[in-house]
């Protein structure tokens, strides 16, 4: 096999566009500027997976589009460290509140900020949704049924695995299908979890992943330093700013960073008309006809709550009592493993190998859906929080860490069912430096969940023990966020028809992770950039 | 106070400084590395070592007490060189920084530190000491071991969720310690690796493991499960 692929996308030049010897993007001096008076065909709000993805689509038919991105406009080489501490910058860091009798830590564990959104600090596994995530109501009489069928996104995700690219194995399991990247090489932590695995039955796979292995236009190929999860500063790992930005600015999207968007603005026929913004302190009102929110799921329904009228007095959008609920996370509990040998986890992507054996429903497991499986390798500071979760300080937090080099992860995404009552609100007593509410997350896992967790735990156990682990450290936590304005058949329990406009308000989009009625057991990137890509298809082009 | 505490036979470090002067990988030192490190990366990594933040955050008081918390926290009661947790504490929390959530019982973790310090020092005074800073060490070990069961109480520690105020205090420290060149000295961790990256890291059942000529050699080895169960530690 090719190092690399010969085939590159057809409408996106990105990898092009960017420059062999530097990091940042090398067309900003031709960036369109936009008036904000004069009404764009879209203004997206947030620069990440969603957002990126649809105005590169769209300026690609002829849109003129402004993205609203509330932090920063990277350039790897100046503003990212190969250092874990170093790296907060890279995660959404204003308060949010959380509740629940299990309540979701935010931050650097499922929360971007900048021009790239959460992507940049990724771990970079980007496999599929099965087909049947779509049908969970249908088939097992859980969660719900989404409007639109694998089907309808299947060469939406082809299109996305070409454009990041995806390196991988052939994948065996839900549509089988194949990477445009070969598998990478797999480090000695990784080696040991696959012999594991298949001592017990359990078949891995290398990948998938949105790491070049192989020279990509101008990206080049990943050098293995083992800090995805800091911002890759290689351009090697995919996210937005390198895969689908440059194109976008090449094609006439403006990009506006350190650009909160505080509300939307509604005229009075009950169309939105713009988005009220807030630069460093300056607010204006940027107008457009139509606007599409990309905020993921904890902003986008904090947005749309915010965004209060006489026409929609409970936020717009919230009609029926629908925006911020059924947000889910994946249960994401990691078992750690001593083995005599050192296994130097720092080495290599974090992400390595999976296994969606254990996916499907299986009924003789006595809970519905299922899990994942992947390798995680965390750096000192994150094997830190390990250690101490299982109650360790002082000399013995010392003398585990002392050992980091012995040790390796593995880690599950169970998925966990959609629940009403987990739940994005407004505080009603704390703003943020807007002057806008704090988020308020509210979390709590259901019998089914609690099954879910607990057994896919014993499985990681079980692969640990016939790999031959000495000892093992369980940690339980929870990874990704989605949902909170889920895409359905109606307005009494949904926010999004299938073309992702706001039910009662038709030129609202909302474009981001928070549509997703359900999560399946797969990381939500690729998913993500696949709605956008399937959303954007569907509109009509504008100018020639 | 020495290093009672330690595992029999933990070499003293012969090059590169670690908190204490011992470790498993007695002939690294990572900052040998420091020029093959991109420029940002490297500014960043050595302002930790060279650049000790002042305190801005807490008054004098409460930074003898935190600091005495920080040493038993990372077990650094006595130890020489010693890593200076609790200024980088300080100066996340002075520079605004915090890690993006708040637990619904809990005030916001500078105002959670605070409560801990005057919590601490109360606890001291039933002790009949100042404050927790004079206690003796025995018995602030003591304290530190009832804070980490959360079975502190009194009208400080009513303010808060006394084990989420462990856990928030002890992920600030580990922060703080892990984010330090000595503390990879220690851990054998090779810290940045841009733009050199690494191509040796397939099998492990090399002697230590596939290496880089950069990387640390082990030349002590423990199980720290068995290890802490057989010395009591936790």
């Amino acid at each position: 096999m090719i190092k690399g692929s010969l085939r590159m996308p057809r409408d996106n030049d990105s990898a092009h566009l960017l420059d062999r010897h530097a990091r940042g993007l090398q067309n900003l001096d031709r960036m369109a500027r936009y008036r904000e008076n004069d009404p764009v065909d879209l203004a997206v709000v947030g620069a990440g997976a969603g957002g990126v993805t649809l105005a590169q689509r769209l300026a690609r038919k002829g849109w003129r589009v402004v993205v609203l991105e509330k932090g920063p406009f990277w350039d790897p080489d100046r503003d990212w460290v190969s250092d874990e501490k170093g790296s907060g910058s890279l995660y959404w860091t204003d308060t949010r509140v959380i509740g629940g009798s299990d309540p979701i830590e935010m931050g650097k564990n499922n929360s971007g900020v900048g021009v790239g959104g959460s992507m940049t600090h990724f771990a970079g596994y980007t496999p599929r949704l099965h087909p049947s995530d779509f049908r969970v109501r249908t088939l097992d009489g859980v969660a719900a049924d989404w409007p639109i069928s694998y089907a309808e996104l299947r060469e939406s995700f082809e299109r996305i695995e070409l454009e990041l690219p995806v390196a991988g194995q052939d994948w065996p399991w839900g549509d089988r299908h194949s990477y445009p990247h070969a598998p990478h090489p797999i480090a000695g932590a990784a080696v040991v979890a696959w012999h594991g695995a298949r001592k017990c039955g359990i078949e891995m796979r290398v990948g998938p992943v949105s790491i070049t292995n192989g020279s990509f236009g101008n990206r080049p190929h990943c050098i293995y330093r083992g800090f995805c999860l800091q911002g890759c500063k290689v351009n090697a790992k995919a996210s937005p700013l390198i895969t689908h930005l440059p194109d976008a600015i090449e094609r006439g999207v403006e990009v506006r960073p350190d650009s909160m968007v505080t509300r939307i603005e509604v005229d009075e026929r009950g169309r939105c008309s713009g988005v009220l913004v807030n630069a460093d302190g300056r607010e204006y009102v940027q107008r457009a006809d139509a606007v599409a929110v990309c905020g993921y799921a904890i902003e986008t329904p904090r947005l749309l709550l915010n965004s209060t009228s006489t026409r929609f007095p409970h936020g717009i959008g919230n009609d029926s009592d629908q925006v911020g609920r059924y947000v889910m996370v994946q249960g994401a509990t990691q078992v750690a493993a001593r083995f005599p040998e050192l296994l130097r986890m720092y080495k290599a992507p974090p992400p390595e190998v999976s296994s969606e054996q254990f996916y499907e429903t299986d009924a003789a497991r006595g809970f519905a859906r299922g899990f994942s499986i992947q390798t995680i390798s965390p750096l000192p500071i994150g094997w830190a929080e390990h250690v101490t979760a299982e109650g360790h300080w002082g000399q013995s937090l010392r003398e585990y860490m002392r050992d980091y080099n012995h040790w390796t992860v593995l880690g599950v995404l169970c998925e966990l069912l959609p629940q009403a009552e987990n739940r994005v609100t407004l505080s009603r007593t704390e703003t943020d430096r807007y002057g806008l509410p704090v988020a308020v997350f509210s979390h709590s896992l259901c019998e089914n969940d609690r099954a879910n967790i607990a057994y896919a735990t014993k499985v990681m156990e079980r692969i640990w023990d016939e790999a031959g682990a000495q000892d093992q450290l369980t940690i339980d936590r929870y990874a990704h966020l989605v949902g909170g304005c889920r895409m359905g058949f109606g307005p009494e329990d949904s926010v999004v028809d299938s073309t992702h406009r706001v039910w009662g308000v038709p030129n609202l989009f909302v474009a981001d992770g928070s549509v997703m009625p359900t999560q399946g057991a797969a990381n939500p990137a690729l998913a993500i950039m696949a709605l956008s890509d399937r959303l954007a298809g569907l509109l009509d082009r504008k100018r020639t | 106070m020495t290093r009672r505490f330690e595992p029999e036979g933990l070499p003293r470090q012969r090059r590169g400084v670690t908190p204490g002067m011992v470790g498993r990988y007695p002939d690294f030192d990572v900052l040998e590395s420091a020029g093959h490190w991109d420029e940002v990366t490297r500014e960043t990594v050595l302002k930790r070592v060279h650049d000790v933040p002042e305190p801005r955050f807490f008054d004098e008081r409460e930074t003898e007490t935190l600091t005495a918390l920080c040493d038993h926290l990372s077990a650094q009661v006595g130890e020489e060189p010693k890593l200076p947790v609790l200024a980088f504490v300080d100066e996340k929390l002075a520079d605004g920084k915090r890690d993006g959530y708040r637990y619904f019982d809990m005030p916001d973790d500078g105002e959670t530190w605070r409560i801990v310090a005057r919590g601490l020092d109360t606890e001291a005074n039933a002790r009949g000491a100042p404050s927790f800073a004079v206690l003796g060490v025995r018995e602030q070990d003591e304290v530190c071991h009832r804070f980490a069961k959360a079975e502190l109480y009194g009208p400080a520690w009513s303010a808060l969720n006394v084990s989420r105020a462990f856990a928030i205090v002890t992920r600030y420290v580990c922060e703080a310690y892990y984010a330090h060149p000595w503390a990879w000295n220690e851990i054998g961790f090779p810290g940045p690796a841009y733009p050199r990256g690494y191509s040796r890291f397939g099998s492990p059942h090399l002697r230590n493991g596939e290496t880089e000529t950069f990387e640390a050699l082990e030349s002590y080895e423990l199980d720290p499960v068995q290890d802490t169960k057989k010395r009591g530690l936790d």
